[in-house]
């Protein structure tokens, strides 16, 4: 279970408090699949990075009793100037999993190629995200966070990812961020809109999505 | 290769590691392990990361301050101004310079040691702590290795020997564990701006040589200006390198339970000036 106690997040901007989350409370469990909506700005990618344990909130508190992904979304998490199969074996290390295993995991399922053995920063934005998806894939979490990640690949990665997480979904949580209805309707079951700072919950996606486009 | 159709990638799960997650490590002796195993990872990535992976890019690690150390020893040698004491001139420049580029290295990285590793952050379990710690053991690693080639290199061809690699080993240790605690300082300081900090250190270290005592000793002042100078820690361990490469033929001017509690002090302070920034350090 994943538990939001009255988040706060604030910045300092030119020497005023801007709020960016005002006490948000929410509670995931186990097998959930929720896609939050919210503008450029929003504060979707700040929600996503607190939950990951990355950003402190200023306020509130974070419950975590399982196992949190890193958020997967553009970039982040691997690194530049090491070759794919390098940062493969790093992760796999940190999180206590066989390197060998987490290697061959990722190179099927990424299907980079040759590129596998070179540096990430030579990658294309669609090559590093099926890299860093297919990593967060092989370490196994009970909960994923996903930022727009999906969203830069083709359609063979999408589907991919989809049947993917599809097959987790037994065992994990999704939390997915995106501005787009559409591409949360292929991954979730319900959905939030994160609006002013504030996230409202509803129980159908259809509905969510056009309480959003309405705003 | 066996012939069976292997099953799709998305339905294999990882198989179950011997010891706990890291993730939610419990217990002293699990967190010890998991501590340790991050360590490692960090210190094989840094490797990698700064030296690739080809053409025996690590070699680089020790060969960075054996060019620095090798040169400045030569040019000494060369330049042919005796040593008070007579001591041997390469050795004195090897066992000063080769430290103090220790001493410089950890320093001078410190502001941006965070930026080049942000990729690491998005972690839970890797913390500002655990980098820096990575960093400054391989660093130090590297400079011990670099004095110790250097060194068996003076003994086979000028047939001067270290009386003691131990003593020697635990100064450059001594100088690590010293500049780790400003390093994180420094560290705790990119609050305001790793910029205007990295700034600010780079001349710093730079006017800092001549206070060091990397390339003096402390016997060779008058005895009123050896109080003050024996107020700078970095001093006494140079002053103990010297005495494991030289032995009693000259004296040397240390103490080893200063040289420990100003260890304990800029760590100290370094963790609590971390801990208060951490919050506020932006890496990303």
């Amino acid at each position: 279970m994943l538990e939001l106690r009255n988040l706060w997040k604030s910045y300092d901007t030119h020497g005023r408090q801007k709020h960016v989350l005002r006490g948000l409370n929410a509670t995931f469990m186990r097998g959930d699949a929720v896609g939050i909506l919210g503008r450029n700005g929003a504060g979707k990618s700040t929600l996503i990075r607190m939950i990951a344990g990355i950003e402190p909130p200023t306020g509130g508190e974070i419950v975590r009793s399982m196992s949190v992904s890193w958020p997967l979304g553009f970039g982040g998490a691997v690194h530049g100037s090491i070759t794919g199969a390098d940062n493969c074996r790093f992760i796999a290390r940190i999180y206590g999993k066989p390197a060998g295993w987490v290697e061959s995991f990722v190179e099927e399922f990424a299907e980079l190629g040759e590129y596998f053995r070179l540096p990430v920063k030579t990658y294309s934005s669609g090559m590093s995200s099926r890299l860093a998806f297919g990593l967060s894939m092989a370490i196994d979490f009970d909960c994923y966070l996903v930022d727009e990640v999906i969203a830069v690949g083709d359609a063979r990665f999408t589907e991919r990812c989809r049947i993917m997480l599809e097959e987790r979904r037994k065992r994990s949580t999704l939390l997915m961020v995106s501005h787009q209805g559409e591409l949360l309707r292929a991954f979730c079951t319900t959905a939030a809109i994160l609006h002013e700072g504030r996230l409202t919950f509803h129980e159908d996606l259809d509905q969510a999505i056009a309480t959003y486009h309405g705003l | 290769m066996d012939g069976l159709p292997r099953p799709p990638v998305w339905t294999r799960q990882s198989p179950p590691v011997l010891g706990a997650r890291p993730a939610m490590p419990n217990g002293l002796a699990t967190a010890f392990r998991v501590q340790m195993i991050v360590l490692g990872a960090i210190m094989m990535r840094e490797i990698h990361t700064r030296f690739g992976r080809h053409h025996m890019g690590y070699l680089w690690l020790f060969f960075e301050p054996m060019i620095l150390g090798g040169c400045i020893a030569v040019v000494h040698y060369v330049s042919g101004h005796g040593l008070p004491g007579g001591l041997d001139i390469l050795s004195f420049y090897i066992v000063g310079y080769t430290p103090y580029y220790l001493f410089r290295s950890i320093l001078n990285r410190a502001a941006t040691s965070l930026l080049s590793n942000a990729p690491l952050f998005y972690h839970r379990q890797v913390t500002f702590l655990d980098v820096m710690i990575a960093r400054n053991i391989l660093d130090c690693a590297a400079v011990m290795m670099a004095v110790l080639i250097m060194l068996g290199l003076i003994g086979a061809t000028l047939d001067v020997w270290p009386v003691n690699l131990v003593q020697i080993a635990f100064g450059i240790f001594l100088i690590a564990v010293f500049c780790h605690g400003i390093a994180l300082i420094i560290v705790a300081a990119t609050m305001w701006g790793v910029e205007t900090v990295d700034r600010v250190v780079h001349p710093l270290t730079y006017l800092s040589i001549p206070l060091t005592g990397a390339f003096y000793m402390v016997w060779w002042f008058p005895i009123s200006m050896q109080e003050w100078m024996l107020l700078i820690p970095s001093v006494h361990m140079f002053e103990i390198i010297r005495e494991g490469q030289f032995g009693p033929v000259v004296p040397y001017n240390y103490d080893v339970v200063f040289m420990l509690a100003s260890c304990a002090v800029t760590n100290l302070l370094g963790m609590l000036a971390l801990s208060a920034a951490k919050r506020r350090i932006e890496f990303i």
